[in-house]
């Protein structure tokens, strides 16, 4: 075995993993039809009102008489000019594209049911695009996740579980309203569901297997298509789809915001601390985790590197001595193992 | 670049991984001096220095002559440098689907992820939305020409939605192709004139079965230094040195290419190429057709949701959970990727068969060679005898970044040796009768003369080592198809890691359709070529 080096070029080998991201641009969909109530440039707070949104959207043919140098654009805005008497067809809403053949007519995107989204983070407005996104930087650090899914919600963030554990649908009640939770390694379908129902705004977990985050979706959309919509709640899924727990690490930093208001953004996936300027996370630069593999969800030292060994299957692997809770050092596959900075 | 020092490193970065080379001029003629690869977030300072180490601790001669003795002193070579990046995505829309699907094709081999969007009894919304999409690079809108009697009265909507999603978003290139791209005509008219995405007017699908148009779309995609496209530059110069017909496939996370070259005396070999997100080892489009796909290529008994969710795992840290059966389902990922390849480029099978297919690209490093020449025995099925080659080192994609054709030329004939690990070759019989025997075959090699019995559906597999040749004989009661129909047919084999593989399995394969059935006659073939499977 190679013993531990004096120089630590070799751990640049090893893949490191950014706890906190400082430079995230959270993006929002803003599809047509839909109305942006921010400006680029704009500075927002969280709870301030960022778009208009369409539940019911459909296409309507407008008439817009005005000179040539003055023709709209599409993504434009239209309302019937204010003071003149109403037809049944003048609407309002986003111009879509001119009507083939037809110089003054216009297809617009128009709706009966708008929703007003609030931003769930502080932060300045990048970019509007009408039909496309609003972009915005957030205030503060982010933690990013894998995937998530739901929409981007606001809350208190509180550990219900230990790293290891589940958070089984019983264990949720309606004095969790509000808050963001950090469940542990796993947690199923029908616990989100649940948790949805008592008010929870989001759930953070080490994985989320493909079955619970499909039938999430489906539930989630069923919700989002319902005359009263709920409140916004999201799911991040901090490491996969395999069980293993969250990582010592970020179990810690997450520990150290317990109570505080936090933003979980569905695109990127992250959870966001705004405003909030933590001291940077001192972690030894050799702790390892072993992110895949036998020992998937391990941590531990990295003692030196091991070199091309051969693994299950005679597969030949670059890899390193890890000492697990003071264990004899095993050889694990330097692609399996990932560090943090 | 030109190489004028004793010594380069070559870099391939991937969407997943990085590999790296370091090749040094030994003897008056250049040599690989080692490879290695990590994942994609390891700098590849860290890589090249293993690199350099292990030639230090190997021969310290050759490193001291080159001056990489000094820890560090790698730091300061050449690099030849490529990369591959997620594929940007293309809306190609036609006002039916009989438009749309020639489209479409050509298209989805030029390196981009197509969003098709057809007019017909389609919602405006919808398509607006889709188009409007900030993820969404280019649009490709086309149709026949001259258009037909059932796009015409969805062509003038056509063009007006997709010239209000370039007036949404200015920077959005448009390519107009087909019945469209009339110079001045009515629909070019409907594009503003200035603004900072062009408005490009592009040949149909039918001209040149789609090569001007694939070229013309891949040529939009920017990337310099595009490693898939050095890829098939090399591919080019390999064919002219080693005077054979090479084709390459490259399976990588975020696409995959198949390149094909000939040659002829005096002429440089122009390569075919399609590059296909769509065959990456895991899509981005990843569906449960996709999942079916791997699953019917899997040799170990897991579930499918848990393959699902390893799949995932896959997907989002590539290079982690490479050993065991984490192997064994990156092999099916693979076999099911190469299998999409092919089926998007038809027109390969068209050219005359290759005399060496090379299997390129990251998702091939943790199977055996043996494993890889089976791989690609199972799924690139076409009657003929051709050798298999492996690029080890990842070592093609960045020498195609040289820019002189003759300086390239001379560093690949130098590292021919090198490039590749030999697979072995493959003899694949087409058009027997089931069920007897259909002949027999004499190998006659360095080690003595042996004889083997055709037995229609087998898969042989005759120990031919690296470096050595043998001559087949092959006499059969039938004529059957070996690039041309033949009963008694005598040829050169070259051996390899995987040695000859005699292949009378179905052309194309048949398997059971029951997954039980099929695993483990896929295993009972896999266990010959990758016996550690278990261990």
């Amino acid at each position: 075995m190679t013993e531990p080096r004096g120089q630590s070029g070799w751990l640049d080998e090893v893949p490191v993993r950014h706890i906190l991201d400082d430079v995230l641009e959270a993006r929002f969909p803003l599809p047509p039809g839909d109305r942006p109530l921010v400006e680029p440039g704009g500075a927002v707070l969280a709870g301030d009102p960022l778009l208009e949104h369409l539940r019911d959207r459909r296409i309507e043919e407008v008439t817009i008489k005005v000179p040539e140098a003055d023709r709209p654009l599409p993504g434009s805005r239209w309302a019937p000019l204010p003071g003149r008497r109403r037809t049944d067809h003048d609407v309002e809403g986003e111009l879509l594209a001119p009507v083939p053949g037809r110089a003054d007519r216009w297809r617009l995107v128009a709706g009966d049911h708008r929703v007003t989204l609030s931003s769930p983070v502080a932060g300045v407005v990048i970019e509007v695009r009408p039909g496309a996104e609003i972009r915005l930087r957030p205030d503060g650090r982010a933690l990013r996740g894998e995937f998530a899914a739901g929409s981007a919600a606001r809350g208190r963030l509180e550990l219900a579980t230990d790293p290891f554990g589940d958070l089984r649908p019983g264990g949720i009640d309606v004095g969790r309203a509000g808050s963001i939770l950090v469940v542990g390694s796993r947690i199923d379908a029908e616990a989100l569901t649940r948790a949805r129902a008592m008010g929870v705004r989001g759930i953070v977990v080490a994985s989320l297997p493909g079955k619970e985050l499909r039938d999430f979706q489906a539930s989630e959309r069923r919700q989002r298509a319902a005359l009263h919509p709920t409140p916004p709640f999201g799911v991040l899924a901090l490491e996969g789809a395999v069980r293993r727990p969250i990582p010592g690490p970020v179990i810690a930093l997450l520990e150290r915001f317990a109570g505080q208001e936090v933003a979980l953004l569905i695109d990127p996936p992250a959870l966001v601390f705004e405003g909030l300027d933590p001291a940077p996370v001192e972690i030894d630069p050799t702790w390892v985790r072993i992110r895949s593999g036998p020992n998937a969800g391990a941590e531990g030292r990295v003692l030196g590197p091991a070199g091309l060994r051969r693994f299950a299957a005679g597969v030949h692997l670059e890899a390193a001595w890890v000492e697990i809770d003071g264990e004899d050092p095993v050889a694990v596959p330097l692609g399996d193992l990932e560090r943090y900075a | 670049m030109s190489i004028d020092q004793p010594a380069f490193a070559a870099v391939d970065r991937g969407t997943a991984t990085v590999a790296v080379s370091l090749v040094g001029r030994v003897d008056g003629r250049w040599r690989l001096l080692g490879s290695t690869a990590g994942p994609a977030g390891v700098p590849e300072e860290a890589l090249l220095e293993r690199l350099r180490r292990r030639l230090a601790a190997a021969d310290p001669g050759i490193a001291a002559s080159l001056a990489l003795d000094a820890v560090g002193s790698a730091a300061g070579t050449p690099r030849l440098a490529c990369a591959t990046s997620a594929a940007p995505e293309l809306a190609v829309i036609a006002a039916t689907a009989r438009v749309l699907a020639p489209l479409a094709a050509v298209a989805a081999t030029a390196g981009w992820c197509v969003r098709p969007l057809i007019m017909e009894g389609a919602e405006i919304l919808a398509v607006a939305t889709a188009l409007a999409d900030p993820r969404v690079g280019a649009v490709l809108a086309g149709a026949s020409d001259p258009p037909g009697a059932d796009e015409r009265p969805l062509i003038a909507e056509l063009g007006h939605l997709v010239s209000a999603a370039t007036e949404r978003r200015p920077d959005l290139v448009a390519v107009l192709a087909g019945g469209l791209a009339e110079p001045g005509g009515r629909t070019e008219a409907l594009f503003r004139p200035g603004r900072p995405g062009p408005t490009v007017l592009a040949p149909s699908a039918a001209v040149g079965s789609g090569e001007p148009l694939r070229a013309l779309l891949d040529g939009l995609r920017g990337g310099d230094h595009d490693g898939r496209r050095a890829l098939a530059v090399t591919t080019g110069t390999l064919a002219d040195v080693l005077q054979r017909r090479v084709e390459v496939v490259e399976i990588g996370q975020a696409g995959a290419i198949r390149a094909a070259a000939g040659w002829a005396a005096g002429e440089a070999a122009v390569p075919r190429v399609a590059i296909v997100p769509e065959a990456a080892l895991l899509p981005r489009s990843f569906s449960d057709e996709h999942l079916d796909a791997v699953m019917s290529w899997l040799t170990v008994p897991l579930d499918r949701l848990r393959v699902r969710d390893r799949l995932r795992e896959l997907a989002l840290a590539s290079w982690g959970d490479a050993a065991g059966d984490g192997a064994l389902l990156r092999m099916a990922a693979v076999r099911a990727a190469l299998a999409r390849l092919v089926i998007a480029t038809p027109a390969f099978d068209t050219l005359p068969p290759p005399d060496l297919v090379v299997a390129a690209g990251g998702a091939w490093a943790v199977a055996p060679g043996p494993a890889v020449a089976l791989a690609l025995a199972d799924v690139m099925r076409r009657a003929g005898v051709r050798a298999q080659g492996l690029d080890h080192a990842r070592l093609l994609a960045p020498l195609g970044t040289i820019a002189d054709p003759g300086e390239r030329r001379e560093v690949v004939a130098d590292l021919r040796d090198d490039l590749l690990v030999p697979l072995g070759s493959v003899l694949m019989p087409a058009g027997f009768r089931p069920g007897r025997s259909a002949g027999r075959l004499v190998i006659r090699g360095a080690g003595g003369t042996a004889e083997l019995d055709l037995v229609p559906g087998a898969l042989e597999l005759v120990d031919l080592p690296s470096g050595e040749r043998a001559v087949v004989e092959l006499e059969l009661r039938d004529a059957v198809r070996l690039g041309l129909r033949t009963h008694h047919v005598a040829m050169e084999v070259a051996g390899g890691l995987g040695g000859l593989l005699v292949d009378l399995r179905d052309v194309p394969l048949s398997l059971p359709p029951r997954l039980e059935r099929r695993r483990e006659l896929l295993a009972s073939w896999q266990a010959a070529f990758w016996p550690e499977v278990g261990t």
